[in-house]
């Protein structure tokens, strides 16, 4: 690998020692990193590929005239999107960054063929030693998030709008609910499934038929347009979303966001692969890794409260407080999770279970 | 409010955006053309529409532009097919994708921006009706003039020598031609008129109905329209019937998500897709009912 490595270095410094003499400005070009990037969804001021936009600027003003970014946006994942990444390569991008899932398969096939590119893969779970893939542990913000909707809702009931019911998603639900229980045991909760990544018209359906059954603080759970936040504040009722703040879209009823900072761990992947040792691996990445955060508290939220959720946050983020851990029943009463045993990370990578206080049923 | 109050209050709104798409792509195929563009613009009028709202804050405007682009976007369709006889099925298709790539140039810097909607009327006596006047007599008035214009539609197609006219073409183009009405002319209308009714249905969608833009956000909710007009049997009230049937389902399988009821939701989501098919059976099995285009 290293002979490799040492080669292709020597090639590459011939061949810029050759133009150097022939064409001083390419020379100087070749100095500059390209980095290119792929995502899902059209950019916007709020939402997914807006946050990972954020983390691609935060290694841009590290590197400035040094780092060269290439964007494309709204490409939707198939065929297309592998063409397109292909195309970035092939116009001398070293470092890739894919953002959505679906860009998987095609990516991790680019990363055999090109041993010299770097690959960032949003969401994932295969791994090369050029491709790592990264995800977050929204769940350690959305326990928060059920502490202080717990505090504020007088109904008793909290809902959520989900896209789809996979383990990324009921993962943050149940820790919402635990949140929640973890204030007033009392406290119930209905999801309602869109089973859709982007229906923005049906979205806010779900949060009105959910508002409609007397719940008072919405989870928008996976969705990129403000759609629940906005039903959300004109009906009154206290509403959070993950990735990006949305407080603009309702500025009195906004209870919070659970943000991500990818900026930290982008850099560092950056600059291993200008040092020549990208770190290929699984990133799982929370509040201990500066990623996870929150933000934009609800000003309703009691002041001791908002001391306890910090309190609680500081714990999270030195591992004292392990949000799933035992005892932990589902919504048939089974017991899970015994008392005092801590979920492992591939358990909880599959959690296709709620936690008692979830009453809708979950889609099998 | 209820489950069954929230069925009442919205079903109206949610059934619209299907309800125009569906009756101007009906007065389409009844000349005898067939436009598989709705889903292109619908998108472009709710894009259209959004921005006109978001600078102006007039919803008449917004309304007005939406169905004039989508219109033009129509004609264009109508110049390619009867204009120079271009396939109809392959021209559809191509000012769909047309109108949907448009939207998405014309929305790119108001993604995820958000207007407000319209209000809600409250009409003297019928609001104060138990249960039905909060709910169902309060709607927003494009609700109430959609409903009239259905009422409409459906008198100059079945009423009118206007509506003989359309039918007439549709039935044999050559026969119309030959008694002296001008074909080509009013199938040129009529897909203006599917493409207005297209704008208006976007717009409605994007600017009172769900008031944000985000790109895609008409998420199929044309070809649905298109399978609609067959549903209905290209009659105006079977049409509308489909459009609330299908506003309703959509509603309730959320309702009924929302309420625990132990159905897995992705067969409660498929469900207005599953009576729709189940529909399309029934009809075909019915041969007083016809399964073309007349």
């Amino acid at each position: 690998m290293s002979d490799t490595l040492k080669r292709r270095s020597f090639l590459k410094g011939t061949l810029a020692a050759t133009t150097a003499l022939a064409l001083p400005m390419r020379a100087q070009a070749q100095d500059v990193l390209k980095m290119g990037v792929v995502l899902p969804s059209p950019i916007a001021d709020v939402g997914w590929s807006h946050t990972l936009m954020e983390g691609v600027n935060t290694v841009k003003e590290a590197y400035g005239d040094k780092l060269e970014v290439t964007v494309l946006e709204n490409i939707m994942e198939g065929p297309d999107a592998d063409r397109i990444a292909n195309g970035l390569v092939s116009e001398g991008n070293e470092v890739l960054l894919l953002g959505s899932f679906g860009y998987q398969n095609g990516g991790i096939q680019i990363a055999k063929r090109n041993r010299d590119v770097s690959i960032i893969h949003a969401s994932g779970f295969m791994v090369e030693p050029n491709f790592a893939p990264f995800t977050a542990k929204y769940w350690q913000g959305t326990y928060l998030m059920g502490m202080a909707a717990a505090s504020l809702t007088k109904t008793k009931k909290i809902g959520c709008v989900g896209a789809f019911a996979i383990p990324e998603l009921i993962t943050s639900i149940n820790a919402f609910m635990l949140g929640a229980l973890s204030v007033d045991p009392e406290i119930t909760m209905s999801v309602v499934w869109v089973n859709s990544w982007f229906d923005p018209a049906s979205e806010q359906e779900a949060a009105k038929a959910l508002i409609s059954q007397d719940v008072d603080v919405l989870f928008s759970n996976a969705q990129d347009t403000p759609s629940v936040i906005a039903v959300a504040e004109e009906a009154g009722v206290y509403a959070y979303n993950l990735n990006s703040s949305m407080k603009s879209y309702a500025p009195s009823k906004y209870l919070g966001v659970v943000g991500t900072d990818w900026g930290p761990h982008f850099k560092r992947l950056v600059d291993g692969h200008v040092a020549g040792e990208f770190p290929g691996a699984n990133y799982w990445l929370g509040m201990e890794d500066d990623v996870v955060f929150t933000a934009d508290w609800n000003p309703d939220i009691p002041a001791d409260m908002i001391a306890q959720i910090e309190a609680k946050q500081a714990e999270i983020a030195t591992g004292d407080f392990v949000v799933f851990k035992g005892p932990l029943t589902d919504q048939a009463g089974a017991e899970r999770v015994a008392d005092g045993v801590a979920m492992t990370d591939d358990e909880i990578i599959s959690m296709d279970w709620h936690v008692a206080g979830v009453t809708t049923p979950l889609p099998s | 409010m209820s489950g069954l109050e929230f069925l009442l209050a919205g079903t109206l709104a949610a059934s619209l955006p299907l309800l125009l798409a569906a009756l101007g792509e009906m007065v389409v195929e009844k000349t005898g053309l067939l436009n598989l563009g709705l889903e292109g613009m619908m998108a472009i009028g709710a894009a259209i529409a959004f921005i006109c709202v978001f600078h102006t804050g007039s919803h008449v405007l917004g309304f007005a532009a939406a169905a004039l682009i989508s219109t033009v976007i129509a004609m264009l369709f109508a110049i390619l097919v009867i204009g120079v006889k271009a396939n109809e099925v392959a021209a559809g298709l191509a000012i769909g994708v047309l109108g949907l790539g448009l939207s998405a140039l014309f929305g790119k810097s108001y993604e995820s921006r958000t207007i407000s909607g319209l209000p809600k009327i409250d009409i003297p006596i019928l609001s104060d009706v138990p249960l039905i006047g909060p709910t169902l007599l309060t709607q927003d008035i494009v609700v109430w003039l959609a409903v009239l214009g259905t009422m409409a539609l459906w008198w100059v197609l079945n009423r009118t020598k206007l509506g003989l006219i359309i039918a007439a073409v549709g039935e044999n183009a050559d026969a119309a031609r030959s008694i002296g009405y001008p074909v080509v002319l009013i199938r040129m209308c009529a897909v203006a008129f599917g493409g207005a009714m297209c704008g208006l249905a976007g717009a409605y969608a994007s600017t009172v109905y769900t008031p944000l833009w985000a790109d895609g956000m008409i998420a199929g909710r044309g070809w649905i329209a298109l399978a609609l007009v067959v549903f209905g049997t290209w009659q105006t009230g079977r049409v509308a019937f489909g459009a609330l049937l299908f506003g309703i389902l959509s509603l309730g399988e959320l309702t009924a998500q929302a309420m625990g009821v132990g159905l897995p939701s992705q067969v409660l989501s498929s469900l207005p897709y599953l009576v729709t098919i189940l529909m399309l059976v029934v009809i075909s099995r019915r041969r007083s009912c016809p399964t073309l285009p007349p």
